[in-house]
């Protein structure tokens, strides 16, 4: 019972308390382990004496008299280590509250998350350091998230919070003049780790689905203070309806179900029905920043699939207008291709194979395997056939190599 | 506050041959760095230096003094200068440096107190 109470505790406030002890204390370098060490005694007291009535105050208490003890043994040895920057005025303006019951401020969360992805860290490290302090997602489950060793990505965070001391990245919200630039990066950090979750690994995918859910949880942690940032808004949207697909994506033996063959009856449709809540929250001529705008445009491509019965009566016209709307904004050879399939399934094959001739992917196998799907739906089978072989040689992930090859053998 | 060097590279060119107009831009460009600067912080110290083509780099081989022509590393950019300053945070010298002539680079980095 306590273990359950801990874990929600800490699952639900791990930012607030890093927030809080970083604002109190401003050494990042110790409240980590502070509130690491917090929740280990936790997991003994509380089992023995009862969850306390306040837990989140508790754990502060205890994480607070850790750092105490360490900032005292420090003076002991008379070293001096960096201190973490905030801005001036929020130290003085919060100085008197700081000092009585540790009230959680909600602002001090955002400043963690603007501080955590900050662009003078390293994308992949940013979304693993956001993960880890604002989530409280363990290191084991941050590196199984990035497909890299747990020791890799201890070594990673642990390198990211070194910068942001030794470089003096501020655990402050900047200007207003600076912000929207910010909560763009917040953005893509955030999808960074999501599509992380769903990057092909060897690994068991659906747990690594549940983990790419935690970086809807970082979004929302966001919008629950700056409840009208639209580039968080469409980016939940698009997040929520990729994810609200994760069940129908893996079929039998692990295998990855394309969209069209996907049982629709296993897709979300509580997570499908707030996106769409979110998408109508937007105006025809919504004010975003252009990352924002993409993000829209491809949400609302991926409601156009979220709202068909059957993928027999998925508007494709509608679609290719998507893809040409976002390819005016963000040019890119992935959404170039997609467009491509649209175009194939709304005036056919041979349309797609010409909408496909604008498309230069060098390093990937989807064009090809795209051309020969196309030519073998037109009848021209040996065409079809060398296109697929060509696909083939060039596909590196084994699921998808797989099917290929079952195509050529359905050719003859 | 915190001290950083701003390192400054950019490619090669002829300030020689340079127009008017463009020497003013970078006069100005640096004047409204040193402006800022001062307004947020301090600066330490500064220094224009003489192409990469005119420097010498000194390294130990296998226990003996090897003196080469030419910089650290080979690349496009050379570094021609540098800034010491003291600023409240990252955020403040990112603002900073983006005052400076948009052909530059800039590398910021932390001044580590060893006393």
């Amino acid at each position: 019972m306590s273990d359950a109470e801990l874990a929600r505790v800490v699952r639900e406030e791990w930012g607030r308390l890093i927030a809080l002890l970083l604002a109190r204390f401003r050494r990042l370098d110790l409240v980590e382990d502070a509130l690491a060490d917090a929740v280990e005694v936790a997991a003994h007291r509380w089992r023995a004496d009862g969850v306390p009535d306040n837990p989140a105050a508790w754990l502060n208490t205890a994480a607070s008299r850790r750092v105490l003890d360490r900032l005292r043994a420090e003076a002991m040895q008379q070293r001096r280590a960096p201190l973490l920057v905030t801005d001036s005025e929020h130290r003085q303006s919060r100085a008197g509250a700081m000092a009585d019951t540790g009230d959680l401020v909600e602002d001090d969360v955002l400043r963690l998350v603007l501080m955590c992805t900050h662009p003078a860290l390293a994308p992949e490290a940013a979304s693993a350091l956001a993960l880890r302090l604002v989530l409280g997602v363990s290191t084991p489950d941050v590196a199984r998230l990035f497909l890299v060793p747990e020791s890799t990505m201890a070594a990673r965070i642990t390198r990211a919070k070194k910068k942001i001391v030794a470089a003096g990245i501020p655990f402050a919200v900047p200007g207003a003049g600076l912000l929207p630039e910010r909560v763009d990066t917040v953005a893509q950090t955030a999808y960074l780790a999501f599509t992380a979750g769903y990057a092909p690994g060897s690994g068991p995918d659906l747990l690594r689905a549940g983990l790419a859910g935690e970086a809807l949880r970082l979004v929302r942690v966001v919008l629950a203070q700056r409840p009208r940032e639209s580039v968080l808004i469409a980016l939940l949207a698009l997040m929520l309806l990729q994810h609200s697909r994760r069940d129908a994506r893996v079929g039998a033996e692990g295998a990855l179900v394309q969209l069209a063959d996907q049982n629709r009856a296993m897709w979300h449709a509580p997570e499908i029905a707030e996106a769409l809540g979110l998408l109508r929250s937007f105006g025809p001529t919504p004010a975003l920043t252009l990352q924002g705008a993409a993000y829209l445009i491809q949400a609302q491509i991926a409601a156009e699939h979220a709202t068909a019965d059957t993928a027999a009566v998925t508007r494709w016209d509608r679609i290719v207008r998507r893809y040409d709307a976002l390819l005016q904004l963000t040019p890119s050879p992935a959404a170039q291709l997609a467009r491509a399939v649209a175009v194939a399934e709304s005036e056919g094959p041979a349309a797609g194979l010409d909408a496909l001739d604008d498309v230069h992917m060098p390093a990937s196998h989807r064009p090809a395997a795209v051309r020969g799907e196309l030519l073998a739906r037109l009848g021209r089978t040996d065409a079809a056939r060398a296109a697929l072989e060509e696909a083939v040689g060039q596909c590196r992930n084994e699921s998808e190599a797989t099917h290929l090859r079952k195509r050529l053998t359905e050719l003859g | 506050m915190r001290r950083y060097l701003i390192l400054i590279a950019y490619e090669p060119w002829n300030w020689n041959t340079a127009t008017e107009e463009t020497r003013a831009a970078f006069f100005a460009q640096h004047g409204a760095f040193s402006a800022f600067v001062a307004e947020h912080g301090r600066e330490v110290a500064s220094a224009a230096l003489d192409d990469a083509d005119t420097a010498t780099t000194v390294r130990h081989v296998d226990g003996k003094v090897v003196v080469t022509d030419g910089p650290f590393a080979e690349t496009a950019e050379m570094i021609g200068g540098y800034y010491e300053v003291e600023l409240p945070d990252l955020d403040t010298a990112i603002a900073a440096v983006t005052l400076l002539p948009p052909s530059y680079s800039l590398e910021i980095r932390p001044v580590i107190d060893i006393t």
